[in-house]
């Protein structure tokens, strides 16, 4: 569904992408981990169109999208629940999900749909949907910026580090309504910290160091406490 | 106490029209973070393609209006290609000191068009004072500032109904976050600039016609009441510009009153002074400011 062939990122003269290479399912859970600094959020930036890559190329359903604007990705079906939720903090829950919705105002009924099911399987939501996104919880703020991601009926959610900064409770939620979307049908590129709980739902998972992927495959298969070591503390440490 | 009052009624009539400059500036810096330094200018060229076509053609005071729109419109998009959207990722100072040098430009273009000291610009209504429970209103105030006030709503419900006028405020919110929505942030930077530059030419229109006369300075005089209303409000807040300039309105007024016509200014820039010091979000800036900081902080 989404091939990424030998992208270069760089910012100035610092390569921040070294050449990446990873693909991601329809219907599975593939999931990146690195340590802080890997690329990790670079990539999805890349991906998505904020930043354009040097060289390389992104194919989406097989068409390219490298460098394309980030409209354009967005239209194609690939939606990113950003890193630090970035909801619309002065906006209410609502108004953050119809921003959510903004390229399908035209299909009223899908949208309001969409609306009501959202604030069914996020019922926390809908306690506070008229409530400035900003007052809302940690948790309730990832769950938003999920569903304002889900408005927009993404082929693609991309996820970067949605544990992070919560609590672990609130992780373990956030997990299981990983798991659940994607049971119901939804593709998903997950970026993490905690390899552990992303070991647990990914079907296929990458290990990027230093702007390279240095390790692919299948949870179960490896020792996966060498990867979640390198995940979290980079090869150095092994 | 009636003259308290007297001057209050008068400072808000007055203060409308520097709340509608006030929005101007507050969009534009709301949705790019950057101060345009020529709004005022570009408005005064709207004013000044109003006079001409008064002077030229003896038009009445709604083609004065429309041309005083189109022209402050198209200044306005001139401004934004040029000193904006050119200057896009990089540098906001870049953007400011070439909407400084723009705001030269036109002022200069306006002073060697129209080399005469003032020209002369129709009234909207004639001189009729109103009496309404002891205080007197002039006619021009009243219905200067009751047309203000349906611009001004009708921006609020443009802004908080409509999609464009939610893309407006997620890019003012965060840019970045807005495009993750699909949202053209340079189109809605665009329509952005035209709204205001409407706004802001139907605020020189209204001011234009109250003085009956336009004078090259108008760029500058616009650029600093809007400037003081916006900061006095809280930047890139809408409803602080509103209530900025009525305050600012208010504030003038009685201090030409109580201290007389060479202080009107200086207490204006002195009440400027404090709030940058002591609240330099503004009466309302501050307010979202601090909540941002703070769902900012629970991440």
């Amino acid at each position: 569904m989404l091939e990424v062939r030998d992208i270069v990122t760089a910012y100035g003269k610092i390569e921040a992408l070294k050449g990446v290479t990873l693909s991601a399912k329809e219907n599975q859970i593939t999931c990146l981990l690195g340590p802080n600094g890997a690329g990790k959020t670079t990539l999805m930036m890349t991906i998505t169109g904020i930043l354009r890559p040097r060289a390389g190329s992104i194919r989406f359903h097989g068409d390219e999208i490298a460098g394309a604007p980030a409209p354009q990705v967005v239209k194609r079906g690939i939606a990113l629940v950003p890193e630090n939720r970035l909801v619309f903090a002065d906006m209410t829950v609502q108004e953050n999900l119809a921003a959510g919705a903004y390229l399908r105002a035209r299909d009223k009924a899908g949208v309001a749909e969409d609306l009501e099911r959202m604030l069914t399987r996020f019922p926390r939501l809908r306690e506070r949907s008229t409530q400035a996104a900003g007052t809302l919880s940690g948790g309730e703020q990832q769950m938003l910026a999920v569903a304002r991601a889900l408005m927009t009926r993404p082929d693609l959610l991309l996820m970067d580090e949605p544990s992070l900064g919560l609590a672990p409770l609130i992780v373990d939620e956030i997990f299981e309504i990983i798991a659940e979307l994607n049971n119901d049908g939804t593709s998903i590129f997950l970026v993490e910290q905690n390899a552990h709980k992303a070991l647990e739902v990914a079907h296929r998972f990458y290990l990027i160091e230093q702007g390279k992927v240095t390790f692919e495959g299948t949870p179960g298969d490896v020792a996966e406490d060498e990867v979640i070591q390198r995940a979290y503390l980079g090869s150095g440490a092994v | 106490m009636i003259d308290f009052i007297q001057n209050s009624v008068d400072g808000i009539m007055i203060g409308s029209r520097y709340a509608l400059l006030a929005i101007g500036f507050t969009l534009i810096f709301g949705v790019m973070r950057r101060l345009n330094l020529s709004y005022g200018p570009s408005i005064m060229i709207g004013v000044f393609v109003g006079t001409f076509i008064f002077i030229e053609f003896k038009a009445g005071w709604m083609a004065v209006a429309a041309a005083t729109l189109v022209g402050a419109v198209i200044a306005g998009i001139y401004v934004e290609r040029l000193c904006f959207w050119a200057i896009r990722q990089g540098a906001a100072l870049a953007s400011m000191v070439s909407s400084f040098a723009i705001w030269m430009q036109l002022e200069e273009f306006v002073t060697l068009s129209f080399p005469d000291r003032t020209y002369p610009f129709p009234p909207l209504t004639g001189d009729v004072p109103l009496k309404i429970a002891g205080i007197s209103i002039q006619l021009s105030y009243l219905v200067m500032f009751a047309m203000a006030t349906t611009l001004m709503l009708a921006l609020n419900l443009a802004l908080y109904r409509t999609r464009f006028g939610l893309a407006v405020r997620a890019v003012s919110e965060n840019p970045v976050a807005a495009r993750f929505m699909g949202i053209n942030t340079s189109r809605v930077i665009f329509f952005a600039f035209v709204v205001a530059s409407a706004l802001g030419g139907f605020a020189g229109f209204l001011i234009a016609a109250n003085e009956q006369q336009v004078t090259p300075l108008f760029g500058l005089w616009a650029t600093f009441k809007g400037l003081i209303a916006m900061m006095l409000g809280g930047m890139g807040s809408v409803p602080g510009a509103i209530l900025g300039g009525f305050l600012l309105g208010v504030i003038e007024r009685q201090a030409t009153w109580y201290l007389g016509a060479e202080f009107r200014d200086l207490v204006a820039y002195g009440l400027l002074f404090v709030f940058l010091a002591f609240r330099p979000g503004g009466l309302l800036g501050q307010r979202l400011a601090e909540r941002e900081r703070l769902a900012l902080r629970r991440v």
